[in-house]
This record gives C-alpha cells, structure tokens and sequence, in this order.
C-alpha cells in the first residue's frame, strides 16, 4: 500500500478584482497586461509514495512545488483532486493522519523567543509523544545541536535553526516526512551528516519522504525516484539514473593551443553549440559522436589539452527542462 | 479535543510570555497606568465639592472591570498575532492541533492571564486609594464571566478579520475592543447617550454590566435583570463569533495559510 497517493491534484486561483473595473482601467492606461482570470498553481497531477521511499520533487521556481506540498499538509485547500495517506482520504481524517505526518522546511521558523527545549516540548505535546525529554535529547543530539539546548531559537545561526526544524520535523517518529530544502543554509559537512540521518531513518525505519531541494548533487544521492514539476504539470517522472538516460547531450571542454579557426569553422558546418569559458571551449554534443568528433579535429589540425568529457547531470536536466518552459 | 494539544496551546504562550518584556507590561504597567490617572482624575473631581456619590469608588471599578473586556479581547487575537510574527502558523496548523483546541487553550490562557492582571489592578486600586472592589462580594463573580465572554466575542470576530487579512490589520488586535467602549457606558450612565447611541447600548452586553454594577455599587441591588440579559448577549455573540472565525479560518486555507506568515 502507498504511505501516500495523489489523484488529479488541482489547485487553481481564480483572479477577482475586489475593486471591479478601477484597477483594470488603471491597467489599461498604463498598458500593464491584465491578470488572468485564472491562475493554475498546480494543474492536475497524480503520484504516489511507497514506504520508505524518498521522491524529490524538482521543478524552477513557480513550478508548484510548495503549493503542492503545503496542500499535502493541510494547510492549502485544494480545488479538486483527493490525495490519500495509508489508504485513507486526508480531507475526511486529516488531524488523526497528521499524527503520522511532519514536515521541514527552510523558510518557515519557530518562535525566536522561546528556547530549543520549550519550542521542541511544545510540539512534543502537540504530537503526543512519549518519554518527551529523552527524544528531545536524542534528536538534538542526532543532529548535533544539543549544546543549544536552553538557547533561544534567536541566538541560533540560520544551520543550528535548520537542524532544531528538522528535530521537530522527527519528533513524532513519522511514517511520512515533507522536507522542503532540509540542507539550504548547512555547512557541507553538516548537510553530508543530515544527508546521511535521512537516509538512516529510510533504512532503519522506513520513513517515506518528500524531498524538494535546489542541490541537484544532493537530490541525486539521495532520492530515489524524481517528479519534475513545471507550471503546476508534471513533466517528467523517474529515476535520477533514468532521467538522465533521456539526456543524451554530453559536454567536451579543452584548451585549445592550435589551430582556433579551423575548429571554428568545423563547429559551424556540423551545427554543434559551443560557448568560451577564459581560453577553454566546451562543446555539447551527444555521447556517441564523442570519438567521431574528437578524430575529425585531430584531423582538421586542431590541438588541444586539458580535454575533459562532461556527463551530464540532474542540474543540466533542470536547467533544460526549466528552460523549455 | 485532546488534552495534551491544549496543553500544549497554554505552554506555547507562558514560554513567550516569560521572554517577552512587552507582555509583561501590557499586564501590569498600562492597567497601573490607568489606575493612577483616573484615581487621581475622581479623587480631584470628588474634593472639589461635585455631588456625585462614590465617585472614587465608581470609576475605579469601571477601569477594573474594563480590563478584564479588554484582556479577554487582547489575549486572543494578540496570540494569534504571535503564530504570525514568529511565522509558526504553518508548523502549527499542518500537526494534528485543531482550530477547536487552540481555542479552548487560548481561552484558558486568557482566564489565568486575566486573573493575574486583575489581582494585581484590584490590590493596586486598594492600596493606592483604599477602595475595596471586592465589597461587590460574589457579584463579581458574573459580573466578571459576562464582561470576559464579551472580550472573548470581540477577540474571535477581530481574529476572524487578521486571519483572512494577517498582519495589514493588526493594530486592530489592540484597539477593536474600544470600538464598543463610548457605547459600553463604562463611566456614564445610558441614558446620558444621544437617543441613536442608547439603540446600540442595548445590543453591547457590557452597557448592562458596567449600568448594573453602579446600581449594585449607589443602591445595594442585585442587577438580576441585567445581568440575565448581558449573558443572553454574551452567549449569542459568542457563538456567532466562534462560526465566524472558523469559516474565516476556512476560506483562508482555500487561500492559504502561509500567505499569512509572510504577509
């Protein structure tokens, strides 16, 4: 059974002007273009999460990523669709659901003035949860903030938040963890040891996970199955592997010493794009021209060092498919 | 409802109240504040030789029995305001606390928080001036209940106007109560309203309250009659203020709850 399934997921604004025709005259006289009528935020879309199964979900800003979590969460009401946790409807049992559910994100806080115990102890109660002081204690441990603990959250550096939020976000032992860029403003080492507790918790525990991130290494590493969104659609769904499968464009970068003209004028007649970086060109071409190419610039009297084949990577698959929108 | 989410509610509030300095004199230094002016304003008008029974004692009790309408207002919308400014109101509302137990808690919080702030005002007003309110004896009791209800009905319809509009309106969570006030007959009597303005007197609870309690102050009466009709009130505002909050609540989810949090 899915720990989460999504169905024709909609959520649709529908652009009213409470001041009727005032500001859309004013528009007009200042030749801004109106306002659609409606604003598709997320456009019918369907997946599902299996347990302990970690899916990021990717897309350029705008693209419905938040909308759909925070719809996930409750805290959105969706238009139309119907999105089911363990089997059961959210929208007829969502607080009992809840119980099972927990979410991070790296924009949304806890109150500043109140210290890590005080704000993880309230949310301790909120979720009921057991033996309270020795799981705060732990998590703040795990994630190695615990020296903090009587510290207000103010006091803290925007890392130390981070790892208090993700506490919380654990504190109920949940089935289901929305994580909305858990490692935006970690210490490399950190975010490899948040990395590596995530993916602790999918083995030991089998905690499934929503994952949006902005470090495509990180998404990489550590999803197991990618869902492109674009302009509230998804447009893509795979694994990271058979993503970039589809993504047959590799680059070649080297430093040429001779003959500049002549790869030039071979780039141009064989259509192949190309950019400088300082005295470094990089070709993108597809991997299987990747020997034919290289012999015929030998052959053309072009030397170069330095040469270094690119493959691609989920970034370039984001920056293609962002793009294309 | 669950026991512990309300708990929880209630702990959310004392741990910020104990760090925040502002509440802190919002509890003690404005109702002080007040209880020096106007002591000092119905001590001067009683020395010079106006013929007006008890002033002292009349004003005084108003003041007090004003801020237990307003702390019962302040409690409520102010503490939503603190899920707003701390941009909690996400982490809050997407855990399994429901809209039915963040109010009981705020309610109980308000109760506590109340009644610390008015034995502070009660034992100010005695030791300052030797005015002893408590000779209202047990009358205070629903003199006090029907006054808190009417805070908390005003606190739930300005809570209702921050949830769907957030922080733009905020200064309404100070000052929507004294929107009431010139018709609440807190220091005059009813009657000495313009005839439109006692039509609305009628409708306000706290103007049977603030009229009872000088008539149970000058006569000894007990304001049954009153009181009944203010608690009539209350109960009817209350719930009509309880529907309205949660259908804001609800239209702001189909909105958003986060726009709140950054607005």
């Amino acid at each position: 059974m899915s720990v989460l399934e999504v169905n024709n997921l909609k959520k649709y604004y529908f652009n009213k002007n409470i001041f009727g025709n005032t500001f859309s005259k004013l528009n007009q006289a200042k030749k801004t273009p109106p306002k659609p009528a409606i604003t598709k935020a997320v456009d019918d879309i369907s997946f599902s999460i299996k347990k302990g199964e970690i899916v990021g979900l990717l897309g350029p800003n705008g693209a419905g990523k938040t909308t759909t979590s925070h719809m996930l969460l409750g805290v959105l009401t969706p238009t139309s669709g119907s999105i089911k946790y363990f089997g059961q409807e959210f929208n007829e049992k969502s607080k009992e659901l809840l119980k099972e559910i927990n979410f991070s994100s790296a924009y949304i806080y806890l109150p500043w003035r109140m210290t890590v115990y005080e704000n993880l102890n309230v949310y301790a109660h909120i979720y009921e949860v057991k033996n309270k002081k020795q799981r705060i204690k732990k998590l703040l441990k795990e994630f190695e903030v615990y020296e903090h603990l009587n510290k207000r959250m103010n006091e803290l550096s925007a890392g130390q938040k981070t790892r208090v939020l993700l506490a919380k976000a654990f504190i109920n032992y949940p089935k289901l963890i929305i994580l909305d860029e858990p490692t935006a403003s970690l210490d490399p080492d950190i975010a490899v040891k948040v990395r590596q507790f995530l993916l602790k918790q999918q083995k030991e525990y089998q905690v499934a996970m929503l994952f949006t991130s902005h470090n495509m290494h990180e998404v990489q590493e550590i999803c197991d199955r990618i869902i492109f969104l674009n302009k509230g659609k998804i447009i893509a769904r795979d694994t990271p592997n058979g993503l970039l499968t589809k993504f047959k464009k590799n680059k070649i970068k080297m430093n040429v010493l001779k003959n500049k003209e002549a790869l030039e004028t071979y780039l141009k007649i064989n259509n192949i794009k190309h950019y400088w970086q300082k005295n470094k060109i990089v070709l993108t071409i597809d991997e299987k021209v990747i020997p034919k190419t290289l012999y015929q610039l030998s052959e053309n009297g072009v030397r170069y060092t330095e040469l270094e084949i690119l493959k691609p990577n989920l970034e370039d698959y984001f920056l293609r498919m962002s793009r294309n929108k | 409802m669950n026991i512990f989410r309300i708990r929880a509610v209630i702990l959310r509030h004392l741990y910020n109240f104990r760090h925040h300095l502002d509440r802190l004199t919002d509890s003690f230094y404005w109702p002080a504040m007040d209880i020096v002016l106007w002591g000092l304003t119905s001590q001067y008008i009683q020395s010079s030789g106006e013929k007006v029974n008890h002033i002292v004692l009349i004003l005084l009790s108003a003041l007090v029995f004003w801020q237990v309408i307003w702390r019962g207002q302040y409690e409520i919308t102010t503490n939503f305001l603190e899920e707003l400014w701390s941009q909690n109101l996400l982490n809050m509302f997407s855990s399994p606390l429901t809209l039915g137990e963040w109010v009981v808690g705020i309610i109980i919080l308000g109760i506590i928080k109340m009644a610390v702030t008015i034995i502070f005002a009660i034992f100010l007003v005695w030791a300052l001036y030797s005015v002893n309110i408590l000779n209202l004896g047990l009358l205070l009791i629903p003199f006090f209940l029907s006054l808190l209800m009417m805070g908390w009905w005003v606190g739930f319809f300005v809570t209702s106007v921050l949830v769907r509009f957030g922080r733009q309106l905020q200064t309404l969570a100070w000052s929507g109560v004294y929107l009431l006030a010139p018709f609440s007959a807190i220091y005059y009597p009813v009657s000495s309203l313009p005839t439109w303005a006692q039509v609305v007197a009628k409708a306000i609870p706290a103007s049977y309250i603030f009229e009872g309690m000088r008539q149970a102050l000058l006569t000894g009466e007990i304001p049954v009659q009153k009181l009944i009709l203010s608690f009539g009130l209350n109960i009817m505002y209350l719930i009509i203020s309880l529907v309205v909050f949660k259908q804001s609540f609800k239209k702001s989810k189909e909105l958003g709850l986060a726009r709140l949090d950054s607005s």
